[in-house]
């Protein structure tokens, strides 16, 4: 197990390369006028702006060279200071964002942490829950009823059922607002005499016992959360089902029943763990997936997030931003698959992880 | 000697997308205390379901016992609360099955496993009943059992796997001993082993045995009396000795073997059975095995044999007289 470990954690860094390559290859796309073109205001009354910026930059170098600079850095034709290069830990600076892009990650990453946190676990609980009790009652009325709303819940693709969620519930109802705060309650967070935690409202709001904005962060968090968990609740909902049913039929359930186990025992000690085992590991990878939903999720609801930093920064051709948030993701992404392989390790003896 | 199980006129079917399947039709069995019998028949002939619908184990839908009494120490499995059938099941009727891999739970340890019918059945701890489960999985032959509690069953070779199937089946000292099929997925000498097992742990312990298997030659040594089972009928039944000596039924001889038989011309001739055995959909007004008996006669075709007596340790479902091969 702790081999298997060390050695996934080897391939983490081959795998990074990879993926920034892939990245650096696409920017062959585009010309370095273009890219440059976005450091410059009002181009037309500053010409040779940009000249200046692809020189300062590099941007003409061949890509593999731009690539080497990226991750080494390069030296500064004036100060003759190295500037840049991730593998010395430098981002480098998010024209988007207005910062580096560290400093954009640590500030967004909480919205995203927390939308996915309020959409994943009700997601998971829900959606299991409701399974459980469709494989329990196969083919009678809540079974069937389950598997209406699911299918229904599994074809309206996401961005048509957040946009009618906001036309419906905020546009027309006017219950919940975009966003990730009021305007007063993002004065209060910003106050001095209110303390930082996590980054996360609704968690730094109760350990600061403010009640009024945990409600105001949760009336923010309903829709997008429910937006971007809609089509995996379904999803769970039928894999847990159809698991628990296979399970259900086993061989090993006649066995308990035949030691004279009340069916309630017989589901919750000999169903779950079995019927659960790929739920995790699949809710897991989902949960790490919700961080692609987050893109159309956060763009739609104006939750300034990772996902809709994403779009901006792509929709600019600001490549420094992308590229960093590219990175960043994947390493989440990876060393999440990583947790869920040990996981399944852990719940099913039958693996051996080597 | 008292009876200790009393089945009569047991039926079952089942309802599927082809129709209603008669699994068991009108089967009548008796066990008295401290006895073993066996059932013999091919496969799909409703023995498991005969055993399964004692303790109301088939899933229902599909399946619906539709008559019969099966009375157990004097009270009707088939009429009792479900919370009384569990009350029997595992602590009074201890059942075993044929493949203990897949009858296992796989992500359960084994000792937990063994054990849980005493939390269940006499309120034992969990510590107490791990503690006994070692000394019952000793018993059936499993070393060192107290180091392999937390084992799980991946990690038990299929004999012991078998050991602590059974040990499961008897730690609440049951009365009776279901064992449908438990050595057909095991090899030969592996076989031999547990019905070793089984003939000394039924010294020991003195229950009745229930045994359930393909094979005459298994059950030879370790049943005193065989009931033959054919497209859900009992078609023959005896005391092991007269059975093996004086076989009647047609289908009973060719599971025998290639024994030496008179036809119906008195010719000698090696008997084996051709084709496969019917699914019923309905009742039969024939027997069930005219088809495939080369000693069928007309009234075979029109009429299905009742188990008869034919003297007072024999009983069997056929309108020929085997040693004359004319109508009884
Ligand atoms: N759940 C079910 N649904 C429909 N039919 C069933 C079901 N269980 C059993 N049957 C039918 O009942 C009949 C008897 O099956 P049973 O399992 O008792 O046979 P068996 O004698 O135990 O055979 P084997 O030696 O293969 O175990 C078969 O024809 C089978 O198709
Ligand atoms: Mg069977």
């Amino acid at each position: 197990m702790f081999r298997y470990i060390i050695r996934r954690l080897l391939i983490l860094p081959l795998i990074m390369t990879a993926v920034s390559m892939l990245i650096f290859a696409m920017l062959s796309l585009l010309t370095p006028y273009e890219r440059a073109s976005l450091y410059v205001q009002d181009i037309s009354k500053r010409p040779g702006a940009i000249d200046s910026i692809i020189e300062k930059y590099g941007l003409n170098d061949p890509i593999p060279v731009q690539y080497w600079h990226w991750l080494v850095g390069r030296k500064d034709a004036n100060t003759g200071e190295i500037e840049g290069g991730i593998l010395r830990g430098n981002l480098g600076w998010s024209k988007t964002g207005k910062a580096t892009v560290w400093e954009v990650i640590a500030r967004r990453m909480p919205a995203t942490a927390e939308l996915a946190i309020w959409a994943g676990i009700p997601m998971i609980l829900i959606g299991v829950g409701l399974g459980v009790i469709s494989a329990v009652n196969h083919n009678k009325l809540p079974d069937q009823v389950l598997r209406v709303i699911s299918i229904v819940g599994w074809s309206i693709p996401v961005f048509v059922f957040g946009l009618l969620c906001l036309m419906f519930f905020y546009a027309r109802l006017g219950w919940f607002a975009p966003g990730r705060l009021s305007d007063w309650a993002m004065q209060v967070v910003q106050s001095d005499s209110y303390r930082v935690y996590t980054g996360m409202y609704t968690v730094d709001s109760l350990l600061n016992l403010r009640l009024d904005i945990f409600r105001n962060a949760v009336s923010h968090l309903v829709l997008p959360s429910v937006t971007l968990a809609y089509l995996n609740w379904a999803y769970m909902l039928r894999l847990t089902r159809s698991s628990m049913l296979d399970t259900l039929s086993q061989d090993y359930m006649t066995t308990a029943r035949a030691k004279g186990l009340t069916e309630r025992l017989v589901i919750l000690r000999h169903a779950l763990p079995n019927g659960l085992i790929p739920v995790v590991t699949i809710g897991a990878i989902m949960l790490i997936g919700l961080l692609n939903g987050v893109v159309i999720t956060e763009t739609i609801f104006d939750y300034p997030g990772m996902g809709s930093f994403m779009a901006q920064s792509a929709l600019s051709l600001d490549v420094i931003s992308v590229l960093g948030i590219t990175l960043f993701s994947a390493f989440i992404l990876i060393s999440g698959n990583l947790i869920v392989d040990i996981l399944y390790g852990i719940i099913d003896p039958r693996i051996r992880l080597d | 000697m008292q009876d200790l199980l009393d089945i009569l006129n047991l039926k079952t079917h089942f309802q599927t997308q082809e129709g209603t399947i008669h699994a068991v039709n009108g089967v009548s069995l008796s066990l008295s205390d401290g006895e073993t019998l066996g059932i013999v028949g091919e496969s799909g002939c409703g023995k498991s379901v005969t055993m399964m619908s004692l303790l109301r184990l088939i899933p229902m839908p599909p399946g619906r016992i539709v008559a019969g009494s099966a009375h157990f120490f004097g009270r009707d499995l088939l009429q009792v609360s479900d919370t009384e059938i569990r009350t029997i099941r595992g602590s009074q009727i201890g059942m075993i099955f044929q493949d203990p891999m897949t009858f296992f739970n796989p992500v359960i340890p084994i000792g937990k496993q063994v054990a849980e019918p005493l939390e269940v059945h006499r309120n034992f701890t969990r510590a107490q009943a791990l503690e006994r489960a070692a000394e019952m999985l000793e018993m059936v032959g499993i070393p060192r059992a107290r180091d392999r509690l937390s084992d799980y069953p991946h990690q038990f070779s299929g004999g012991m796997r078998q050991r602590a199937m059974i040990a499961m089946a008897l730690i609440c000292n049951p009365k009776l001993l279901i064992a449908d099929e438990p050595t057909t997925a095991l090899d030969v000498t592996i076989q031999a082993q547990i019905i070793e097992l089984v003939l000394r742990l039924r010294e020991e312990l003195g229950m009745s045995i229930i045994w359930i298997t393909h094979d005459l030659g298994v059950v030879a040594g370790l049943a005193q009396r065989i009931a033959v089972m054919y497209a859900g009928y009992i078609i023959e039944e005896a005391l092991v000795d007269e059975f093996y000596a004086n076989p009647q039924h047609p289908y009973a001889i060719g599971l025998l073997g290639s024994l030496p038989r008179l036809d119906a011309n008195g010719h000698k001739r090696l008997v084996s059975i051709d084709g496969l055995p019917p699914v019923l959909t309905s009742e039969p007004n024939s027997c069930p095995f005219a088809p495939r008996c080369w000693l069928a006669m007309e009234r075979c075709q029109r009429e299905n044999p009742q188990l008869r007596y034919i003297n007072d340790k024999h009983r069997v479902a056929c309108w020929v007289d085997i040693d004359s091969g004319k109508e009884r």
